[in-house]
């Protein structure tokens, strides 16, 4: 059979086998030696689940109609069946457009009229096709036989209590089995149809048996009768679901997004200036505390999820990093495993190059690190497993998933029209028929991923924008680039389209500000970088966003004349940037603090001198053989000098000076010369161990040393007990088997054991590396464990399997 | 871009560009929602509170219609999460509401039963419900009216007062307004207040509140009941509601230390109200004295605790709160607006001013530089004494003599708040003083004197803060206050706001102590005028002390 569907393969022309590559890319991963080999890994189950994953609702719906219509001897069907068991619920130009997809996929093969389903299907998929149980011949015969007389069927079904009938309809709409509660009792309903055999109890071996009771399925037949009315396959939808949420102006969308986007950029500036202030330590478990979140979120005056989205985004952009206490970023030597390093979170150089772009290209970065870390957002601040809460850039919120649902739901919104404003729960029912095979599970993450363009001004009043749209096609497609391999990290220098359609929706940075007399200071618009630069050094801000608000205090001018700036400069600035008059109060606030500024001189000395006598000291400064000290007057009655006090007062001396040294106090210290002498030895006489003669072992090294060579002891003597395979399998390879197939047939032999309980020779190897036998009674077999109990010393092994080498029944 | 007057910002502050063409049109729009918090020259600013978004829903504006006038004057984008905030917030005014029903009287009901649920189990109103009706009406005894909507207030889920009001006992009371009218502006405040039942007006000082009170009072005819500060500003009421109502002298009753008369309108003080002996407010019966069918509060920034809560217990009446700021320095703004009710009506100072309704003023900051000893005084006093120890230097007393003499026409009062130093000043310019001990009395004496301007200048303590009515106070000369109050500034600049006969200019003087903790409070009383559009003109005492300067050209 594979060499047939391996022959229809190569029968295809080059284009046809293109198109097949384009649709199923993973087949050529690494590319196969011949069409043998493509032909085997189109068969595979991995590459078939994946290519399921991509196909829509209805064309897994129409494959499903294909596996039911499939003939009970051949196993083949065909596309009039497939019509034909869809019925009138389908249009058959659509069914024929879904079949000829699953024909291209090479799902389906051979001919028309012969089509057959690569094997693969069935083990991948539901047992169930569309929600249908079984046919009853193959459940049970009484069954079966209620079955083939129809009209008996049709009447069974219809005496059905209403309680009954409640259960048979849940059913009928899949999936078709269901679980009878635990406690042996069945509830009057179920009991009533299994008596009629409409129900088939059923333990199945293709499932795990289930802790709360035993299974009842509904036979195919039975669910088909039921289905009358909506047709075999329940409900078509040949058309993704249009989503009816409103529909609101492109223009007030953008507007709206930009804004955001604008916003997006500030919080995470603020939040990044609040951490360079404050750096935040990272926890052991890795990631930011939850109190660090909250104190940044509040430094922001931003909700803590938002607050955890940007960070985490900042964080992928590169803006943000870990470094050690001390302020030295991690080098890629220093581990975290270390462990002696407290760590904390700071920005990074990146970010000051980033605070350099324009606004729209800091959102850039930001969107694009979003859209690509493999992180989940909404994760944080919900608890684990473990129940602790999840923290941001901590381990627990990775999710390799992520990318994929972002731009899985930003791509079904950039499928509506522009400004549509769908409603989640729409957009996840759009994905869900998109690809639903793919879509279960990731409702979550598409949720996240919608939370997070909205946090972001990606999407704007619940619409994708302009800029947001472009973004989200910027990103190299992964289907034709399945290794990443692209030009995705080689983009052209110089601005990309969703950067210069956000530049045009922003304002334009201005250059000027209002002064009041309340002091203060309104930049009408988003400043420029320079004047940024100023206004946060003179004037503290109040009040940020579109345009800024700062105030003038004491506090923030004093802070511009301790960097330089003079009262004139101050004046200068205020006079040149405002449009309006400089208010009187401004220019006198200015004057005082410039008045007072510097009235205190603070300064740092190696010693001092003081003298009640104002002509000594005078003395002192003019002799010029003290010129080295560098003496300066403080006061009339105090120098001071940059040497030590040791220094200043042998100079001092030296130079026929009587001075006293008075320590803090202001009392007088007096000091006799210290007697230098060099470390302390010890005498060679009192060396200990120093007697000649081999070294005495003692403690822990002797007892390995001794169990070194009781464990060769008893793995001779186990060797010598056990049969020659086992035997052989230590250490060497048992001739006309690989080792592989060695440790399968080790493998086969345990299972048998465990159910015969019979004891096992079994051979493996140590935790030293030592290869051992040992006869045990394997217990049980599971969970990369064996059991077994050893009937000589009456304990319980347990054995990795992967260490097993070898198992040999005992004759 | 629009490039609109207006720019949202993310802290929810609204910058409005004051000379921007649409300005006015913007200033409409966003009144009814954005409370005004600053109005210097140029940029006026407004803030979006819950408060103010409540306040727009009650008077029937919808979220939509505030994001679009957000969006129209907005120069900017306007962030996406700010709107949404809008909307959520102004959606949770009036889920619930408390009516009267027919059979159970006073009930809560839910138009959310969620909400109901959620706020039916929060510990802060334990004890206010009473039995659930059905799924959405829960009873509320009549008495914790006023503390439920105080305690939903704080929940976040304010509840639409519908109740009703009673109308009390009918009383006949019209405006005599022979030879005078109402202002507009003041019709607009009464007309705002009726339609809403209860609310609070907010006006300058000078602009009339007292005529809004009036006014009130002959929309409503009804008994009144009108709570004051202090035993003047009573007699001051008194006086003008003689003068511009059909009331007559008989009509009315003083409710205070000295007398107690219950009249069809009574005028009572906070502090007669709050007074207690053993630890029991005795003068509470008050309040059901009467059928009341209004309560005029004076001065509503100046409310005593005590007084929220007899007012929460007065639900049932209608309430009218005056003031000329909302700014509690207790931050108490939230129960204002619970139990008194929402602002009806607020006009920046400026506009009151530019239609001449209050007189125009030049404010002015005397920096006088302490003597080398009373700087080395200062330099070594304890924290706590270094303002007092400023501001009541004695070379500020030569400075006041010197600006009495710049206006020696001029009727003028003298503030401060040390005793001590007012007796030096009343010394220095023999001037008499009125001070918390003076008698009533003397002071209508006093008062009097200084109103027919036979005396010129008048030395007052902190009792002068509040509603003496001095018409013809031109000059206010500030020496000391009570540290960096704000309200307290805007109150004393209010002394000399009252429109003078002539138009005159009306001059507001600081004098402070340069480069001590002086100037820093002073700094920070003048930032509510400052934010009202008043800006302070910095002299040097020097200037003010030595001669003028000769003409050179």
């Amino acid at each position: 059979m594979a060499t047939a569907f391996a022959d229809q393969l190569r029968s295809l022309t080059d284009d046809a086998l293109g198109a097949l590559i384009q649709l199923r890319p993973d087949l050529v991963v690494p590319v196969p030696s011949d069409v043998s080999a493509l032909a085997v890994r189109a068969q595979s189950r991995g590459s078939v689940a994946r290519c399921l994953d991509a196909l829509d609702e209805f064309t897994l719906a129409v494959l499903d109609a294909a596996r039911l219509s499939r003939a009970a001897e051949t196993a083949l069907t065909s596309v009039a069946a497939i019509v034909e068991l869809a019925g009138d619920t389908a249009d058959p130009v659509d069914l024929r457009v879904a079949i000829d997809r699953l024909r291209a996929r090479f799902l389906l093969h051979g001919p028309e009229d012969a089509l057959q389903i690569v094997g693969a299907v069935d083990e991948v998929t539901s047992p169930y096709p569309a929600g249908l149980g079984r046919p009853a011949d193959y459940l049970d015969p009484q069954a079966a036989a209620l079955c083939a007389d129809r009209a008996k069927l049709r009447r069974a079904v219809l005496a059905a209590p209403p309680g009954a009938r409640a259960v048979l309809d849940r059913l009928a709409a899949g999936p078709p089995v269901g679980a009878l509660s635990s406690g042996g009792t069945v509830a009057e309903p179920v009991r009533w149809l299994i008596d009629q055999h409409i129900l088939v109890p059923v333990s199945e071996a293709g499932r795990a048996p289930r802790a709360d009771g035993e299974l009842v399925e509904l036979p195919r037949e039975v669910g088909l009768l039921l289905r009358r009315d909506s047709g075999p396959l329940g409900r078509l939808r040949p058309l993704p679901p249009a989503p009816d949420g409103p529909v609101r102006e492109p223009k007030s969308v953008d507007s709206a997004g930009a804004g955001q986007a604008m916003e997006a950029v500030r919080y995470v500036e603020t939040l990044l200036e609040a951490l360079s202030a404050e750096p935040a330590a990272v926890l052991k478990t890795g990631g930011l505390g939850v109190r660090d979140l909250k104190r940044l979120a509040r430094a922001a005056n931003l909700d803590e999820p938002s607050a955890g989205l940007l960070i985490e985004a900042a964080y992928a952009a590169g803006l943000l990093g870990e470094a050690d206490a001390a302020g030295n970023g991690r080098g890629v030597t220093a581990s975290r495993a270390s462990g002696l390093v407290d760590e904390i979170f700071l920005p990074t150089g990146g970010y000051d190059l980033w605070r350099a772009l324009s606004i729209a290209q800091r959102w850039e970065a930001l969107a694009n690190s979003w859209l690509a870390m493999t992180r989940q957002p909404g994760l944080i601040g919900q608890r684990d497993d473990r129940d602790r809460p999840i923290n941001p850039l901590a381990p627990d919120a990775e999710r390799a998933g992520a990318p994929q649902a972002r731009r899985e739901a930003l791509a079904a919104l950039a499928t509506l029209a522009p400004g549509a404003a769908p409603r989640a729960d729409e957009v996840l029912e759009l994905l869900a028929w998109q690809a639903p095979r793919r879509a279960r599970g990731r409702e979550a993450a598409h949720r996240d991923a919608l939370a997070g363009a909205a946090t972001l001004g990606v999407t704007g009043l619940g619409a994708l924008t302009s800029y947001g749209r472009l973004v989200q096609s910027d990103e190299p497609p992964t289907d034709s680039d399945p290794l990443g391999a692209g030009p995705g990290g080689a983009r052209a220098p110089g601005a990309s389209n969703a950067v210069r359609t956000l530049d045009a929706l922003l304002p334009a940075p201005v250059d000027h500000v209002l002064v009041q007399a309340d002091l203060s200071v309104v930049v009408p618009g988003p400043p420029e970088p320079e004047l940024a630069a100023e206004l946060d050094v003179v004037a503290e801000p109040e009040s940020a966003g579109g345009a800024s608000v700062y105030r003038v205090t004491s506090g923030s001018v004093r802070r511009a004349l301790d960097v330089g700036y003079t009262a004139g400069d101050l004046h200068g600035l205020f006079r040149r940037r405002s449009r309006t008059p400089v208010p009187q109060a401004l220019t006198y606030l200015i004057d005082d603090s410039a008045r007072k500024h510097g009235g205190l001189r603070a300064g740092s000395a190696g010693s001092y001198l003081r003298s009640d006598d104002e002509a000594l000291i005078a003395e002192v400064l003019a002799d010029r053989r003290l010129g080295p000290l560098a003496l300066r007057r403080l006061a009339p009655t105090v120098l001071c000098s940059p040497v030590q006090i040791a220094r200043l007062l042998g100079a001092l001396r030296d130079a026929g000076f009587a001075p006293v040294a008075e320590d803090a106090a202001g009392s007088a210290v007096l000091a006799r010369p210290r007697v230098r002498r060099a470390v302390s030895r010890t005498p060679v006489s009192s060396r200990l161990g120093d007697q000649a003669g081999p070294p005495l072992l003692a403690g822990p090294r002797l007892a390995g040393v001794v169990e070194q060579i009781r464990r060769g002891d008893v793995a001779t003597r186990a060797a010598r007990r056990a049969p020659v395979t086992v035997r052989a399998a230590n250490g060497q390879q048992v001739p006309g088997l690989t080792s592989v197939q060695a440790h399968t047939q080790a493998m086969a032999v345990l299972q048998q054991a465990v159910r015969d309980k019979a004891r096992v020779w079994v051979g493996y190897v140590d935790s030293h590396g030592a290869t051992l036998s040992r006869l045990v009674r394997p217990v049980s077999l599971s969970a990369g464990y064996l059991r077994a109990e050893d009937e000589r010393t009456e304990t319980l092994h347990t054995f990795a399997l992967h260490r097993i080498t070898a198992a040999v029944v005992e004759e | 871009m629009t490039g609109g007057p207006l720019i949202v910002q993310s802290d929810k502050t609204l910058l409005l560009e004051v000379d921007h063409p649409d300005a006015q049109a913007c200033r409409m729009a966003i009144a009814p929602f954005a409370e005004l918090e600053r109005s210097p020259e140029h940029v006026h600013t407004y803030r979006l509170t819950p408060l103010g978004l409540w306040n727009a829903r009650a008077a029937g504006h919808d979220a939509e219609g505030v994001v679009d006038s957000l969006i129209k004057f907005s120069r900017y984008p306007v962030p996406h999460a700010l709107l949404v905030d809008v909307a959520e917030t102004m959606d949770r005014y009036g889920r619930l509401q408390l009516v009267n029903d027919p059979s159970h009287g006073l009930v809560l009901r839910g138009l959310d039963k969620i909400v109901l649920v959620e706020v039916a189990k929060s510990k802060k109103l334990a004890g206010m419900l009473g039995a659930r009706l059905d799924d959405e009406t829960i009873a509320v005894h009549a008495s914790e009216r006023g503390r439920l909507k105080q305690a939903l207030l704080k929940l976040g889920w304010p509840a639409e007062d519908l109740a009703g009001y009673v109308d009390g006992e009918a009383h006949e009371i019209d405006l005599a307004q022979n030879g005078w009218t109402l202002r507009s502006y003041q019709q607009e405040a009464v007309d705002g207040f009726w339609a809403g039942g209860s609310g609070v007006v907010v006006l300058p000082c000078g602009a009339g509140k007292t005529l809004v009170g009036a006014a009130a009072m002959a929309t409503a005819k009804a008994t009144t009941l009108i709570l004051v500060t202090n035993t003047v500003a009573g007699r001051q009421w008194k006086r003008e509601l003689v003068a511009r109502t059909s009331l007559t002298e008989d009509e009315i009753g003083e409710y205070s230390g000295e007398r107690k008369e219950i009249r069809p309108v009574t005028i009572a003080t906070y502090q007669v109200l709050t007074s207690r002996r053993g630890g029991a407010f005795t003068h509470l019966d008050l309040f059901g004295a009467r059928d009341w069918g209004l309560v005029i509060y004076d001065e509503v920034h100046l409310l005593p605790a005590p007084i929220f809560r007899f007012t929460a217990d007065l639900q049932a009446r209608r309430r009218l709160g005056l003031t000329a700021t909302l700014v509690r320095e207790d931050g108490r703004e939230g129960d204002v607006f619970s139990l008194i009710g929402p602002k009806r009506y607020d006009a920046p100072w400026k506009d009151i001013e530019a239609q001449g309704w209050i007189a125009p003023a030049l404010c002015t900051e005397v920096r006088v530089t302490l003597t080398d000893a009373e700087r080395m005084t200062y330099a070594v006093t304890e924290a706590e004494e270094r303002y007092r120890v400023a501001a009541t230097a004695r070379t500020k007393l030569p400075v006041v003599r010197a600006l009495l003499d710049r206006h020696p026409d001029e009727q003028v009062l003298v503030i401060g708040g040390y005793i001590d130093q007012l007796h030096q000043l009343g010394e220095y310019l023999d001037a008499p003083i009125v001070q918390g001990s003076t008698t009533n009395k003397e002071r209508e004496r006093l008062f009097d004197e200084f109103r027919s301007g036979s005396l010129k200048t008048l030395v007052i303590s902190k009792v002068g803060n509040f509603s003496i009515d001095l018409p013809e106070a031109a000059v206010a000369i500030q020496v000391s206050g009570t540290f960096g109050s704000r309200q307290e500034e805007a109150q004393r600049l209010g002394r000399v706001l009252r429109p003078k006969a002539d138009g005159r200019q009306a001059h507001f003087y600081t004098v402070v102590s340069r480069d001590t903790i002086d100037t820093e409070y002073a700094a920070h009383r003048q930032r509510f005028l400052a934010e009202q559009g008043y800006a302070y003109t910095i002299v040097d005492a020097d200037d003010v002390l030595g001669p003028p300067l000769p003409q050179v050209d």
